[in-house]
């Protein structure tokens, strides 16, 4: 049998889950990764290890 | 305490999902946090280990190379949907490898991994005391390593103090990142200050590696790149649970670029030109010749303190998945319960198996057979097959109601894949005995089986994945249905 703060429990888990689903609905998430961020980050991704492969070896 | 702390208390360590306006740490804050995670002693361990296969220059190659590439694939799946949807970790991965499919990648990729570090860690804990105290007594450095009962002892005594400040939670855990964490880097600073003023960096590029493992240069080379990239790989298991408590998903991410691969190639590469200068792998002992009695009592009370920052913050993200997914018996027990749990075989470990400190190389392979191939799954799951939306309401489902029931808590296809990758990667290293098979020379072992994986994970969920079976597909606005399963009950703190 669920109690008072099993219901609320509930209710507090639901209220979460429907935040996430207005920010997923929203064109745009606040804070999330831009193209620019994958770009910039494969960049130097390249450019290390390609850099340091021929000045190490 | 009202209802609504404790309920925020519960999302705080796990049970629902975090509101961004709840989560704890900005881009510095995350940052150090990870510096602390990385700057840890295996950094000196890992560099030892490379300094064995390879000189300092391709050295310093194979730490930057290893550690960009694992740090990278291993932040890109497991950061970018917890800070984005401030979920834990493994409750998230439900929607890959269904509920208890996520409970068996925790047992093998958590527990073990986490309960061989504490251990190994907590053995080093006890070496730098044990060190610091020889050095007190007799002026005279160890030379040889140590594994007694007093070392053993002062290992379960970290690992003590470890529980203690995470049984407190995560504030107590933010509040000694933030003080530790930029002390550390200064000191690590001062060691390399140290080598190189004893050594000129020419002096140092230029020595040879302690132990080659092969004639081979370009196989010593690729090995000590594997190494390193399996040190970057096992960050698998914790970057998604702090990744959680930073304050968006571009604040997820880029701290570990600066933090986990910064900070951690930092430590290595000092551990390895101390190692190579010193001419012995181990920092406990390289570290006590370096600069004679007060700078290696100084340099121990640091090796000291950075292992136990480092195991607060495995044990922290540990406790938060097992947490999780326990199920009901353990999911019933305190928070301060489910630490002490973990801490058990640590503890009963330093006593009857001291030597897996010496031998922490092979587990450290190991591990990376499983978190490529994990990293490999997330990354066609997350990005490809499901193009960054999870259904949070799938994953907090009940069972019966949930697209990520799929076989009795299984998705057979990501294990499937998880089962591929490893074959792949042993197929092409074997970490027990360094053989290396058809293509590790170019590919390494880690990058095949984080591709076999992938591939494995993105062909079968073609075939057979469906909304209803790990709800893939077009998106579907959420119902406001929802049976929500009952989560740990937040009163029983």
């Amino acid at each position: 049998m669920q109690t008072t703060t099993d219901r609320e429990r509930e209710q507090d888990l639901e209220l979460r889950l429907r935040a996430y689903e207005r920010l997923a609905d929203q064109p745009y998430w606040p804070g999330a990764m831009t193209a620019l961020d994958y770009w910039l980050v494969l960049a130097m991704t390249l450019a290390l290890v390609i850099g340091f492969y021929v000045w190490g070896v | 305490m009202s209802n609504a702390e404790l309920f925020r208390q519960a999302a705080e360590r796990g049970d629902t999902p975090l509101l961004p306006g709840e989560r704890l740490w900005g881009f510095w804050e995350f940052t150090y946090a990870n510096s602390a995670l990385a700057i840890a002693t295996w950094a000196f361990l890992i560099g030892g280990a490379t300094a064995a296969f390879v000189g300092p220059r391709e050295g310093i190659a194979a730490i930057i190379i290893g550690n960009i590439l694992g740090v990278l694939l291993v932040a890109l799946p497991t950061c970018l949907p917890s800070g984005k949807y401030g979920v834990e970790q493994f409750t998230l991965l439900r929607s890959t490898f269904g509920r208890n499919g996520s409970r068996l990648v925790y047992a093998l990729a958590v527990v073990l991994l986490t309960l061989g570090w504490l251990a190994v860690l907590g053995m080093m804990f006890g070496r730098s005391v044990d060190g610091m105290i020889t050095l007190l007594k007799t002026g005279e450095a160890v030379t040889e390593p140590a594994n007694g009962v007093l070392v053993s002892l002062l290992a379960a005594a970290a690992i003590v103090v470890t529980g203690l400040v995470v049984a407190r939670g995560p504030t107590s855990i933010k509040f000694f990142n933030m003080i530790m964490s930029p002390a550390l880097v200064l000191l690590m600073l001062v060691m390399l200050w140290l080598i190189l003023d004893q050594h000129t960096f020419g002096d140092l590029l230029g020595l040879p590696p302690l132990a080659a493992p092969t004639d081979d240069k370009r196989l010593n080379f690729m090995i000590a790149v594997e190494v390193n990239m399996a040190a970057g790989f096992s960050w698998w298991p914790y970057l998604g649970n702090l990744a959680r408590l930073s304050k968006n998903q571009r604040t997820s991410f880029w701290p570990n670029i600066v933090g986990v691969f910064g900070a951690a190639s930092l430590g290595e590469i000092v551990g390895m030109l101390g190692a190579a200068a010193m001419g012995n792998a181990d920092p406990t002992i390289w570290m006590t010749t370096i600069g004679g009695l007060g700078i290696g009592i100084v340099a121990l009370g640091f090796i000291a303190f950075a292992n136990v920052t480092s195991m607060i913050n495995i044990l922290y993200t540990s406790v938060v998945g097992l947490r999780q997914l326990a199920g009901p018996v353990l999911g019933r027990l305190s928070w301060d319960w489910l630490v002490a749990a973990f801490c058990v075989v640590p503890i009963v470990v330093v006593f009857a198996a001291p030597g897996i400190y010496d031998g922490f190389f092979i587990f450290l392979v190991w591990t990376s057979a499983l978190n490529a191939t994990l990293a490999g799954i997330g990354m066609a799951d997350y990005f490809v097959l499901r193009r960054q939306h999870i259904s949070l309401r799938a994953v907090f489902a009940s069972p019966e109601r949930s697209p990520f029931a799929y076989w009795g808590g299984f998705n057979p296809i990501a294990l499937t894949a998880l089962f591929a990758g490893s074959a792949v990667y042993v197929l092409v290293f074997n970490p027990q005995t360094l053989a290396a098979g058809p293509g590790f020379t170019l590919l390494s072992a880690s990058m095949p089986a984080f591709v076999a994986a992938a591939f494995v994970q993105w062909a079968g969920t073609q075939l057979f994945g469906s909304r209803r079976f790990g709800d893939y597909g077009e998106r579907i606005p959420a119902e406001p249905l929802a049976v929500v399963e009952p989560v740990v009950d937040p009163a029983v703190q």
